[in-house]
Parts: C-alpha cells; structure tokens; sequence
C-alpha cells in the first residue's frame, strides 16, 4: 500500500460568502465570493485557468473557473451562466448566502514559461471567462510579457460579458500596449455598428475568426491562448497553424463534466490508447500538441 | 518474504482468531456457480475453491453508495461521515484483485488522497488465496496471476496444510501473535510450492497479446469493430460494476425535510451510462454508444504509470448480458 500522511479531507468543501452578485446578461452573474475561514482567505492561492468546485448544498457542485487574478485573492470572482441543476441554483442565491468551494484544481497556464513571449488570447463567449484571469495576471506583471493581444468573439452587445472593462480596453488599451480586437455575430446589432464607426479597424461582425483578417498575427515568440465553445477550437487553431503556429505555442483549456475536480471520479477522462488522460487533473489546460495527440480532446 | 506453514488442523482456530480484527469476508457461494465476497463466522460458510466474485473486493473500500458528508447549512457545516466499521479482514482473495487493488490505491491514495478509500485500506487485513483460472481468466498474459505484494498473508494449498507468504507488517503482526499456530516450512513444502505453482501456470487456457496494443487501439479508432459490438452492448454498465479497477462515482445531494441539513452521498457509475459524458447545457462528450464502448475499452486498455486498467479477472466477459467477451474484442482490435 502507498504511504500516505493525509488528515484533510480533500473532497470537503469550505464555506464562502457571495459579498456581492452583478448581473452580467440575462443568463450569467458575476459572484464575488470570499471564504470565511481567514485562514483560508490568506492561503488560497492559484493561477490562471485553474477552477474550483463550487457547490449549493442539496443540490451539488460544478467546476468553474476564476476569473479573476489578484496576488492576494482575498475576494474570488466566478463568472456563472445559469445553465444546469447547479447553476441554476447558484443564481438563486442572494448577497450574503454561501457558497461552498473546493479547489483551486487543474494545472492552469503556465504563465512563467510564457513570459518573454507575446501572448494572444482568443476568447468566444463565456470562454472569456478563464482568460480574464491571465489578461488580469499579465497586465499586473506588465513588464514581463511582449505584446498583448485579445481576439474576443461574443454573440451581442447584450451578451458581452465584462462589458465595462472590455469596451475600456478597446478604446484605451493601447496605453498598456493591448490590443483588443472584437467581433459580433448579430448583423443587426446596432450597439455593436455604433463601435464599429467609432473604431472599425478593431471590430468586425462575424465569428471570432474573422479577426484573423483585421491584423497579422507572427508566429514569432507568441503564445497563443483558446477558450470559448467546443466547436471554436478546430477554426481557430486552423487560423493559428495556417500562421505558422507550432502545436505546442497552441494553448487550450477545456470543459468536461467533472465530479471531483481531482482526477478519481473518471468523468471528465479523454484520450486513447497511448494518451488517456484526466481533463481535470492533467488539464484544463493543453497544448494543441497533447489534443494531436490525445484522440477526442478537440 | 518470511515464509511458515499453517497445517490443515489448525486452520479453524486460525480463522478464528483473525475475527480480532474485525469482521471477516469470505466467498461464499452466491447461486449454481456465482460467489461474493459476505460476511462469514465460520470456515464452512466459504468456498475457497471459488474462481470468482461478482462483485470484486472495491467494494469494501469504495462503497456502491455511500454517504460521505452531512451538511448543515444554517451552521456552515460540512461534517465528514464514514459509514461502516473500516476494520475488515478480506479472507480469500486472488492476486487479480491484489493487483487491481494496487491501482485503486494509485488512483485513490497517491496525489489528493482520498480519506474514506485511506481510512478503510489502513484498517483492512488481505488474505490472499491461491486460485486456479478457468476458461475467462487471462491474468497471467495481465502479469497478475502472482501477486509479490498488496497483501498482508497469502495462503498456497499445500497437501496437508498452506504454504504462507507474509507481505506485510501487519500480516506479521497476526502470524507472531498467533506464533503456535504455524510451523516454519520444511524443504518438502517448498518442493510442493514449486509444483503447484508450476501446475498452476500450465493450466492457463486464455491469453491475450498485449504487445503494441495501445497502439491498436488508437489505430482501431475508426474501426468497424466498434459499431458491431456497440450494435450488441446493452448500454446497462454492468461491465463497469464488476470490473475489480472501474472507479468512476458520481456524487448526489439528498436534503432533509427542514431543507437545511441533508447529506452528500457518492456512489458508483458507469461510463456506458449515456450521462457520463454529459455538461450542463446538454453538450455530451461521448453521445453514442459507439463512442462509450470504444472509450470504455481504451480506458482499461491503456497504461496508468505502467499499469494497464485491466487485471484479467475475466467478469466483464462472464457478466456481460449480451456476451461481449473482452479477450475477443481486443483480439479483433490487435487483428489476431
């Protein structure tokens, strides 16, 4: 038998407080929620891309990632769409209630080996989310990343997540040396055309990989980082290889179900033969090489 | 390895005095030529010549449905329940289910470890018994029709008696307190030993080639094969329940009347269980059948730190309703 010294029971969730929700759209609010052990509001740390198991008691608990980034966390954010049994739930809570939080879990992006590199985070959707994290992370340690710049696809102007900060970012990032390029699918969104008359060189309707026509994109030193829907994958890294882009400066995170967040419950597991592995323990973060080479993880 | 000889007339008090350490299991005749492993008071109860559970010995240390948390909302309490007396003696196991206990503890105790699985490995003794394979067993191609750990003692029948391996301390601990019980072995009883395990391995009738077989199983990707048991396979994941190295579990919520307390239960589940793959918003990474059985195979057939899933025991063969037989599946797949 392996030896082991474990007391802690890792499948135990901690207590946390929803401090405040902000109504993101119709269908996702932001949670910032914060535990109220403060022993644990000073311990937690994680990185970029990594998630936590976030629970309603009686009803269960639903991977999610932070999407947020800050040296000392104190207050996490969780961006949620009300989309199953869990979430559903977490959206009917109020300020005040709790929430309960295992985690952080997954490998997250390798934010140190990409440093030195120029980064393009290509976000679709709620895909956003997790790359908040790493644009957060990377704009704090400015210094120490080339040029940034983020492709973010979204259906509508209604549906545009972060809609503040991102609508900054598009007309002063610039500042902080970001370029931020968005696109909208609805051709008749007249929001999303008012920006487009006020910056049409970094705007264009159609899926996120129109944007690949807006600027040229160097395979040189630059990492670049997916996360929206399943079916964004295969046409983005399309773009990225057409580009010159090798498998492995291709980062992806994934979604799967996942029970436990750490690697036992087998839900989340993908691949075949010589390459099986767990999205949530191996993961969610990937290379385009390990999807080459791990059958069914794009 | 300390090596002793327990003679036949002081089995029963052998037996006996293990209760000790808790309540023992044994294989008991469960229908014509059916076993599972049930709580036994006696010797007699057992059948020791038995060539396979149904359901393997996970389930002392996972349980089919358990309750792991009760949970108080009102508190902000999460308080961690282990249900059942984690003190067992497992009398009577193979090496299959040594060896596919060894990955379970993999899986369970290395990285993250698991409190419950910990907490009832530490507490359970393993006797191991010598088997003899019938025509399912390929635990010999699986490199586990021996096990040379995982168990606490091992009992090899010898004519008038067993020859006893000890692989632990704690099975140290039982052998020294019950020191008049055993004699040391004798050249004659190694002799024999030798014999019945040489005996033993030519009675394997089954093999399976497992050279390059991940590879076959990547290159059987799109293969045909897949479809034409899938066409077969009743989706029902019995497979998976008697399978002595299939973990997954799911996890369930069941609240009290006053809706404030409850508990969090986990139980076992089934990767041919059309939900398995399933995300909130309807999105299911393994929708087809096709998909389930083809993943379910790669998954036992491909390599944990050098461990392959499988351990050979042979009961997704015996057990599946719709007679998939696994050796003949992956025989396909190798082109054999």
């Amino acid at each position: 038998m392996v030896r082991v010294e474990v007391i802690d029971n890792v499948l135990a969730p901690s207590p946390s407080r929803i401090i405040k929700i902000e109504k993101m759209t119709e269908i996702e609010r932001l949670f910032h929620v914060k535990f109220l052990s403060r022993d644990l509001v000073e311990r937690f740390v994680y990185r970029p891309g990594q998630f936590v198991e976030v629970g309603v008691t009686g009803v269960g608990e639903a991977p999610i990632s932070i999407c947020s980034w800050r040296e000392e966390p104190e207050i996490l954010e969780l961006c949620i769409r009300r989309v199953g049994r869990v979430t559903n739930a977490i959206h009917r809570l109020k300020e005040g209630d709790l929430l309960w939080i295992r985690g952080p879990y997954g490998n997250g992006f390798p934010m140190e080996e990409m440093e030195g590199s120029n980064l393009l985070l290509i976000a679709g959707g709620l895909g956003v989310a997790p790359l908040r994290a790493v644009l957060q992370y990377a704009l704090k340690n400015r210094e120490r990343y080339g040029e940034i710049t983020v492709f973010y696809g979204f259906k509508s102007y209604e549906l545009m997540l972060f809609r503040e900060e991102f609508l900054y970012l598009f007309r002063e990032g610039d500042e902080q040396k970001l370029r931020l390029y968005l696109s909208y699918e609805d051709q008749n969104d007249e929001k999303c055309k008012r920006l487009a008359e006020e910056r049409g060189e970094r705007i264009v309707q159609g899926v996120v990989t129109k944007l690949f026509e807006k600027t040229e994109i160097s395979p040189e030193n630059t990492y670049a980082i997916i996360c929206g829907p399943p079916i964004m994958y295969k046409f983005v890294v399309k773009e990225l290889i057409k580009r010159n882009f090798k498998p492995w400066q291709i980062y992806l995170t994934l979604e799967r179900r996942m029970r436990c967040g750490i690697g036992k419950c087998g839900h989340c597991i993908v691949g075949e033969g010589n390459s099986i592995k767990y999205v949530c323990k191996d993961g969610p973060v990937f290379t385009y090489w390990d999807a080459l080479n791990t059958k069914g993880m794009i | 390895m300390m090596y002793l000889k327990l003679p036949r007339e002081d089995f029963d008090a052998f037996f006996k005095n293990l209760q000790e350490y808790g309540k023992i299991y044994g294989p008991v005749k469960a229908g014509s030529s059916a076993y599972n492993f049930k709580e036994v008071t006696t010797l007699d109860e057992m059948d020791l010549s038995y060539n396979r559970t149904i359901v393997p010995p996970k389930k002392f240390f996972v349980g089919l449905k358990e309750k792991i948390f009760e949970f108080d909302e009102k508190r902000a309490e999460f308080r961690e329940v282990i249900e059942d007396d984690p003190r067992k003696v497992i009398f009577g196991i193979h090496s299959c289910d040594i060896h596919a206990l060894k990955l379970l503890d993999k899986i369970y105790l290395e990285d993250m470890a698991d409190k419950y699985y910990l907490e009832r490995r530490r507490n359970a003794i393993l006797i191991g018994i010598d088997c003899h394979p019938d025509e399912h067993c390929f635990c010999k191609s699986m490199g586990t029709s021996y096990a040379t750990d995982g168990f606490d003692l091992f009992l090899h029948e010898i004519s008038d008696g067993f020859f006893v391996r000890v692989g632990s301390m704690k099975g140290h601990e039982i052998v020294a307190k019950n020191k008049g019980l055993f004699d040391p072995v004798g050249s004659e009883d190694i002799e024999e030993f030798k014999r019945s395990q040489k005996k033993r391995l030519d009675e394997f009738k089954l093999e399976l080639n497992l050279s390059g077989l991940q590879d076959m199983l990547e290159l059987a990707h799109n293969s045909q094969i897949w479809d034409e048991y899938a066409e077969k396979c009743l989706g029902c994941g019995t497979c998976n329940l008697v399978c002595p190295t299939c973990r997954c579990y799911d996890v369930i919520d069941f609240v009290n009347l006053d809706i404030t307390t409850g508990e969090r239960v986990r139980r076992w589940d089934s990767c041919m269980l059309r939900r398995h793959g399933l995300v909130a918003g309807g999105l299911n990474f393994r929708p087809t059948r096709v998909e389930r059985l083809r993943n379910r195979f790669n998954c036992k057939g491909s390599l944990l730190e050098g461990m392959l899933n499988c351990v050979g025991c042979g009961r997704c063969t015996v057990y599946c309703p719709a007679g998939i037989d696994y050796v003949e599946v992956l025989r396909k797949i190798a082109g054999d």
